[in-house]
C-alpha cells in the first residue's frame, strides 16, 4: 500500500495553485486533508504524477461572518465546524454535521472544501450544502466565479470544478428567524460512511406555518437530492398537520437508490424515508420553539 | 463490569497481576516484524491473481525487472524447484493431498493466488514493479459457494481429484429412522454460518535472512508457533533445522491465523534462500483481507428427535465447510469436529453425523479461534429454533436437557466422557439470572405490545474440550526454569504468546511455586535458539500445558534448592517451605536461608553443595496434556432490533463461565471479553463476502467491519471455578468467547423477529439481512 511516484507542489498562492493544475492537466490533483486523496492513491485505485498541496496556500483557511453569510475557507479542517462557537451559532447545521463525518482523527485533517469538492454521494457536508443553497467561491488560471450548490454536485465524486479550478471557500447563509434544522442519518459504526441520511431546514412564518422547507438526502443517489416534492407538500402546512411519516415517503418517491454489499436499494429508500421523517420533526420542533 | 470470585488464590496464582507485557506494548516499545531492520535488507510484494479461477498462459516480467532498484522478479520457474512440503507438521495430508508450491503455476484458483514475487531495494519500488507484471490469464468458471461447488457436473478446483467434495466422513449409527418414528416432535432446520477472517492487528510478515557463508537461515516473523516455524522453513528450504532459527518477538495478534507457517512467509523464506539476502515482507491490509486465511464459511443441517417433553431423543447433523482453494495444514478440517463436539451440555442419547469438506475458489480456510465452533454455533441456533417449533421458553429447554451434576460423569453418543470437572447447569442458571430473564421476558412483552418495539433475548451453552493431548505436537509444552546466580530466574519456553500474556500468567506460576517475587522472574519465549521445542500457543491450551509444565519444572527446582538449603542450614529438606524469597524450617521462621544465597552457592561455591549434587540450579520438564480438558460456558444477551433500518443494538451481554482454577482473573476477563467481541462483530458487521465470479467484495476495512468500542456493551462476566483434573486444575479460555458469542448474539435476534413471526436461519444480520428477512415478511 504505497503510492506510485508522484512529484509533490507546495505552492504558496492560489495563482501557483491554477498555473500548476492547468501546466500538468489530468497528470494532477490538489492534495487538501488527504483522507480521502490519500488513501485512494495508497490502494492504487488511482494516481497522478503531480499533486499540489494546498495547505501551505495563503488565504484558504479561516471563517468570517459578513451580512448574513458566513464564509468558511477551504483548507478549515472538519473539526473547527463541530468546535467554533462562531459557526455552531450562525449556522448550526454544520456544527450538527460535522460529528457525523467519519472520526475525529480524519476531521482533524479532512477539510471543508475538500469533503465538498470529494463530492461523495454518501457525505454529510454536500447535502447540508445543498439543503442550505451555498455558494462555492471557485479559482481558476482565469480568474474566479461563483457555483451555486445545486449546480456544483454532478455525479459520483465529479463536480462542476474544471480541472484546473480549486475551491476557494463556501459561503452559507446564516440562520433566519424561526427556523430549525436538523441531520441525521443510519451508518453501520459509529464513524461509517452513511447508508443514508438526511438534512431538513424549516421555517415557520409568524402565524406558525412553514414558510420554507428544504429537505436533501444523501446517499440515495450518486449525488446530494433535494426532496422537491415532499418540500412543496410540506410549505404551508401547520406543524400539527405534518405526517412525519408520509413526507418521509414522498421524499423518496423518485429516488431508486442503488444496492451495495450493506444495503439494497429498497432497503436504502426504507432507511432515507424514516430518517427523513426524523429529520423534519426535529426542524420543526426547533423552528417552533 | 465484572465480578470475579478468585477462590483458593495464591500469592501470585489467582491475582489480577499487572501484565508485565503492558508498559512496553503501551508506551510503543513493543518490537514487531515491521520493527525489524537488516543491513542490505530488501523488500518484497506479491503479485497476485486478479481472476477467481484461469490458466495462466504468461507471465512476462521484463519491464518489472527493468525497474531500477528491482533486484528480482521471480515466478514458479525459479523458485518453485526442488521445494519440500509446505504443510504444517500436524497434518492431515490423507485428507488434503493437495501439493502446494510457493508461487503458482498452471492455474490460479482463486483472487489472490499469489504468481509472482517482486524483490526490490524498497516496498514502494517493489509495488511499482509489481505493477508492470504482466499476468495473462484464461478465465475459467469460477467454483463459488456449497451449492456451486456440490452441483453435479460443476467445473472441478482441482480436476486430478475427480470432485470438489475433498473430505467426506459419515458417522451414522443405526436406528435414527426407528427414534424418528417414536418421536412426539422431528425438527429439522439449515443453518449457514457466514464467511470471516481473524484480521489480526499486525499482519503477517517475515524478515528472512540467509548467509550463504555459514548456511543459516534466520527468520524473524510474527507467530504463534515460532518452532513448528523453524521445521516448516526447514522442510520447504531444504536448509537443516539445526541452521534455521526463528525468531518472535511481540506478535499483534493471530487467533489462529499464526500457528501454522503460510505458504508466503514460506515463500519468502525460499526466496531469501534462492538469491542469498534479507528479504522483509509485511503482509499490507489488502493481501491480509483477501490472501491469508478465511474462515467460519459452514452450512449445518440439523435434525432433532424430541419427546412431549421437549427432551432430546437424538440429532443428526449435516455439515459442510468451504475449505476455499489450497489446504491450509488440514482441507478445512473442522468438520467432523463440528459432529464429534455436536453434544454439548445436553444429554443426547442418539448422534448421527455427516462431515464436508468442499473445494472452492475463494481464499483457503484456517483456523479462527475457535475452529470448530459451529458445532456451539448451529446447535444453539437449533436449541432455539426447535424449542420455538414446540412452543417451549428456550431457556425451560435448556433446563430440561442440561447434563446435570448428578449426570456426572457423562459419556456423550460420540464416547466422550465429561468428568465432573464441568458445570454447565450451574452456568446456565447464573447466566439467565444475570440476565434477570424473566423479568426481561416481561418488558419485552410490553415494548412491544404497547410500543411495538422488537426486544430478544438470546443464550449459548457450550462445553470446549481445549488443549488437545491427542494431537502432537501440540500435545506437549517444555518448561526450562533457570536460577542463575543471583537468584534471578528466567523461565524459557516454547510458547508464542500473542495477546495472551503469557509472559505474565507463566511468571506468576513459576514465582508462585518457588516462594520468590514475580519481579524476579522473566519469561522468555519466542526464540528457537534459547527455548526449547514446544507447541505453540493455540488451541485453548497455554494455561494447561505451558502452565504445568512450568509448575513441574519449578517444582523439582524447589526440591534441590531445598536439598542445598538442607545441607546449609542442617535441617531436613522436608522440613523447609519457602515464601517471599526465603527458604525457612517450617514452625521455626526464624531459621532460613534466602533463596538468593541457596542459588549463589550453587553456581559459586560448589564445594558446599550436598555430597554427589550436580552444580546448577535449574530444571526442565515436559508436560503432556491429558486427551482433553473440558472447559465450558453460557452466555446470555440481550438486544432491540430497529424495525425501520435493520440495525441491532446488544443491550446487555452476560457470560457465566467455568475455565477452572485461574491464574489472572483480569487476563481470563480478557481473553472472554476478546473473544465474545469477535463473535459479536462476526454476526452483525463482518462478512467476507464474493461476488458470484469469485471477486472479494470486502477488501478495505471500509467494507470489512470489525466492530469498535462504540458498539459493544459493557460485557459482564462471570465467574465458576470448579478445578480440572490437572496439577494446576486449569482449563483452557482463550478461544470460549469467541465460540459462544455468535449464536447468543444470533438467538437474540432471532428471538426479537419472532415476535413478527419472523424466522431466521442464517448469519450474518447486518442491517440488509435483518431487513431482508422483514420485508419478505410484508414489515
Ligand atoms: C475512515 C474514514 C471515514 C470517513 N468517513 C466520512 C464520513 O462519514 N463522511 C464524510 O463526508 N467523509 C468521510 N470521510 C472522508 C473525509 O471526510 C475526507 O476528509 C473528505 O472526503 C476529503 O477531504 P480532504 O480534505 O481530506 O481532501 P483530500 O483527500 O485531500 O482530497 C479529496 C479530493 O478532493 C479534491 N480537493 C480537495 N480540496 C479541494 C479544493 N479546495 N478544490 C478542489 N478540489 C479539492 C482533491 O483533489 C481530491 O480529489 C472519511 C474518511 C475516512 C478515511
Amino acid at each position: 500500500m504505497k503510492p506510485g511516484p508522484f512529484e509533490y507542489h507546495a505552492p504558496h498562492t492560489v495563482a501557483d495553485v491554477t498555473a500548476l493544475l492547468a501546466e500538468h492537466g489530468d497528470e494532477c490533483k490538489p492534495l487538501a486533508g488527504g483522507q480521502s486523496l490519500v488513501p485512494m492513491l495508497a490502494l492504487r485505485l488511482t494516481g497522478f504524477p503531480h499533486l499540489v498541496d494546498l495547505n501551505r496556500v495563503d488565504g484558504l483557511s479561516g471563517v468570517e461572518r459578513s451580512n448574513g453569510t458566513l464564509v468558511i475557507g477551504a483548507i478549515t479542517r472538519q473539526r473547527v465546524l463541530e468546535r467554533d462557537p462562531q459557526i455552531a451559532e450562525a449556522v448550526p447545521l454544520l456544527a450538527r454535521a460535522a460529528p457525523l463525518i467519519g472520526h475525529f482523527q480524519i476531521r482533524n485533517r479532512g477539510t471543508v472544501g475538500g469533503s465538498l469538492a470529494h463530492a461523495d454521494p454518501a457525505s454529510e457536508l454536500p447535502a447540508v450544502a445543498l439543503a442550505l443553497g451555498a455558494t462555492f467561491d471557485v479559482a481558476g488560471p482565469n480568474g474566479t466565479r461563483s457555483i451555486a450548490a445545486a449546480d456544483f454536485f454532478t455525479g459520483t465524486w465529479s463536480t462542476a470544478l474544471e480541472p484546473d479550478e480549486i475551491v476557494t471557500a463556501v459561503s452559507f447563509p446564516v440562520r433566519g428567524e424561526r427556523t430549525g434544522s436538523a441531520i441525521h442519518e443510519m451508518a453501520r459504526r459509529h464513524g461509517d460512511f452513511a447508508i443514508a441520511g438526511a438534512v431538513a431546514n424549516m421555517s415557520l412564518d409568524a402565524a406558525g406555518r412553514v414558510s420554507a422547507a428544504a429537505i436533501s438526502l444523501f446517499g440515495v443517489a450518486s449525488t446530494p437530492v433535494r426532496a422537491t416534492g415532499a418540500e412543496a407538500a410540506l410549505v404551508g402546512a401547520a406543524p400539527a398537520d405534518i405526517n412525519t411519516l408520509e413526507i418521509g415517503r414522498l421524499a423518496l418517491a423518485d429516488q431508486e437508490p442503488t444496492d451495495d454489499i450493506h444495503a439494497t436499494g429498497p432497503q436504502r429508500a426504507r432507511i432515507a424515508a424514516h430518517v427523513t421523517g426524523i429529520v423534519v420533526a426535529r426542524a420543526l420542533e426547533e423552528a417552533g420553539r | 463490569m465484572t465480578t470475579t470470585d478468585a477462590g483458593s488464590a495464591g500469592r501470585f496464582v489467582g491475582q489480577s497481576v499487572r501484565r508485565k507485557e503492558d508498559p512496553r506494548l503501551l508506551t510503543g516499545r513493543g518490537t514487531y516484524v515491521d520493527d525489524m531492520s537488516l543491513p542490505g535488507m530488501l523488500h518484497a510484494c506479491f503479485v497476485r491473481s486478479n481472476v477467481a479461477h484461469g490458466r495462466i498462459v504468461s507471465i512476462d516480467c521484463d519491464a518489472a525487472r527493468a525497474v531500477d532498484g528491482v533486484v528480482a522478479v521471480l515466478t514458479g520457474t525459479e523458485l518453485n524447484v526442488g521445494r519440500g512440503s509446505m504443510q504444517p507438521t500436524l497434518m492431515f495430508e490423507d485428507a488434503a493431498n493437495v501439493a502446494v508450491q510457493p508461487l503458482t503455476e498452471g492455474t490460479v484458483l482463486f483472487v489472490g493466488d499469489p504468481v509472482a514475487l517482486v524483490v526490490a531495494e524498497s516496498r514502494a519500488v517493489a509495488e511499482d514493479a509489481a505493477e508492470l507484471v504482466e499476468v495473462n490469464i484464461d478465465m475459467l468458471e469460477a467454483v463459488v459457494g456449497f451449492d456451486a461447488a456440490l452441483l453435479e457436473g460443476a467445473p472441478l478446483v482441482h480436476p486430478d481429484k475427480g470432485a470438489n467434495v475433498g473430505q467426506d466422513m459419515p458417522v451414522i449409527m443405526p436406528g435414527w429412522d426407528e427414534i424418528k418414528a417414536d418421536a412426539a416432535h422431528v425438527v429439522s432446520a439449515t443453518f449457514n454460518q457466514h464467511r470471516q477472517t481473524n484480521v489480526p492487528m499486525e499482519t503477517r510478515g517475515i524478515v528472512a535472512s540467509f548467509d550463504p557463508a555459514s548456511g543459516e537461515l534466520h527468520a524473524y516473523l510474527s507467530t504463534q508457533n515460532p518452532h513448528e516455524a523453524r521445521l516448516v522453513l526447514s522442510r520447504v528450504t531444504g536448509v537443516p533445522e539445526h541452521l534455521v532459527r526463528v525468531t518472535a518477538r511481540d506478535v499483534g495478534g493471530g487467533f489462529g491465523q499464526k500457528m501454522f507457517l503460510f505458504r508466503d512467509e514460506q515463500t519468502i523464506g525460499a526466496a531469501a534462500v534462492y538469491l542469498g539476502r534479507s528479504i522483509k515482507w509485511i503482509e499490507d491490509r489488502r493481501e491480509n483481507l483477501i490472501a491469508s486465511n478465511h474462515a467460519r464459511a459452514d452450512r449445518t443441517t440439523v435434525e432433532l428427535a424430541l419427546d412431549a417433553d421437549g427432551k432430546l431423543l437424538g440429532a443428526f447433523v449435516d455439515e459442510v465447510e468451504d475449505a476455499g482453494a489450497w489446504p491450509l495444514g488440514s482441507m478445512g478440517g473442522a468438520a467432523p469436529a463440528v459432529g464429534a463436539y455436536f453434544t454439548g451440555a445436553y444429554k443426547l442419547p442418539f448422534l448421527s453425523w455427516h462431515a464436508r469438506a468442499v473445494w472452492t475458489n475463494t481464499c483457503q480456510r484456517g483456523a479462527y479461534r475457535g475452529p470448530w465452533m459451529m458445532e456451539t454455533t448451529a446447535r444453539e441456533q437449533m436449541v432455539d429454533y426447535a424449542a420455538r417449533a414446540i412452543g417451549m421458553d428456550p431457556w425451560e429447554w435448556r433446563r430440561r436437557n442440561v447434563v446435570k451434576d448428578a449426570d456426572l460423569p457423562y459419556t456423550t453418543p460420540m464416547f466422550m466422557t465429561y468428568d465432573d470437572s464441568i458445570s454447565p447447569d450451574a452456568t446456565l442458571e447464573q447466566a439467565a439470572q444475570v440476565i434477570d430473564y424473566d423479568a426481561f421476558r416481561a418488558e419485552q412483552r410490553r415494548a412491544f405490545e404497547s410500543e411495538g418495539r422488537l426486544l430478544g433475548v438470546g443464550l449459548s451453552l457450550y462445553i470446549e474440550p481445549c488443549a488437545m493431548g491427542m494431537m502432537d505436537p501440540l500435545s506437549t509444552e517444555t518448561a526450562n526454569v533457570r536460577v542463575m546466580p543471583s537468584g534471578k530466574v528466567s523461565v524459557a519456553l516454547g510458547t508464542g504468546s500473542h495477546g495472551q500474556g503469557l509472559e505474565t500468567t507463566m511468571a506468576q506460576v513459576v514465582a508462585e511455586e518457588l516462594g520468590i517475587d514475580i519481579d524476579d522472574v522473566i519469561v522468555v519465549q519466542g526464540d528457537t535458539a534459547s527455548s526449547p521445542f514446544g507447541r505453540g500457543t493455540g488451541g485453548s491450551g497455554s494455561a494447561i500445558i505451558g502452565a504445568n509444565a512450568c509448575r513441574l519444572a519449578s517444582a523439582a527446582v524447589r526440591d534441590k534448592a531445598f536439598a542445598i538449603a538442607a545441607q546449609l542450614m542442617e535441617a531436613a529438606a522436608n522440613d523447609l517451605e519457602v515464601s517471599d524469597g526465603r527458604i525457612t524450617v517450617k514452625g521455626t521462621p526464624a531459621r532460613g536461608i534466602d533463596f538468593a544465597e541457596v542459588a549463589r552457592v550453587a553456581y559459586l561455591e560448589t564445594a558446599k553443595l550436598p555430597e554427589g549434587m550436580e552444580a546448577s540450579l535449574e530444571a526442565t520438564h515436559t508436560y503432556k496434556a491429558p486427551p482433553v480438558t473440558w472447559a465450558n460456558a453460557c452466555h446470555a444477551c440481550t438486544v432491540e432490533v430497529d424495525r425501520y433500518t435493520g440495525l441491532v443494538k446488544i443491550l446487555r451481554y452476560v457470560v457465566s463461565e467455568d475455565c477452572g482454577k485461574m491464574i489472572n482473573p483480569a487476563i481470563v476477563d480478557g481473553q472472554i471479553a476478546g473473544g465474545v467481541v469477535q463473535g459479536i462483530g462476526g454476526v452483525l458487521f463482518e462478512h467476507m463476502i464474493y461476488d458470484p465470479d469469485g471477486n472479494p467484495l470486502a477488501t478495505t476495512f471500509m467494507d470489512y467491519l470489525l466492530p469498535t468500542a462504540a458498539e459493544i456493551p459493557t460485557i459482564e462476566i462471570h465467574h465458576i471455578e470448579t478445578p480440572a483434573p490437572n496439577p494446576g486444575g486449569h482449563k483452557g479460555v482463550g478461544e470460549g468467547g469467541a465460540i459462544g458469542a455468535p449464536a447468543c448474539v444470533f438467538n437474540a435476534v432471532a428471538d426479537a423477529l419472532a415476535l413478527l413471526d419472523v424466522t431466521i436461519t442464517d448469519q450474518p444480520l447486518g442491517p440488509r439481512e435483518v431487513l431482508d428477512a422483514l420485508m419478505a415478511a410484508g414489515h
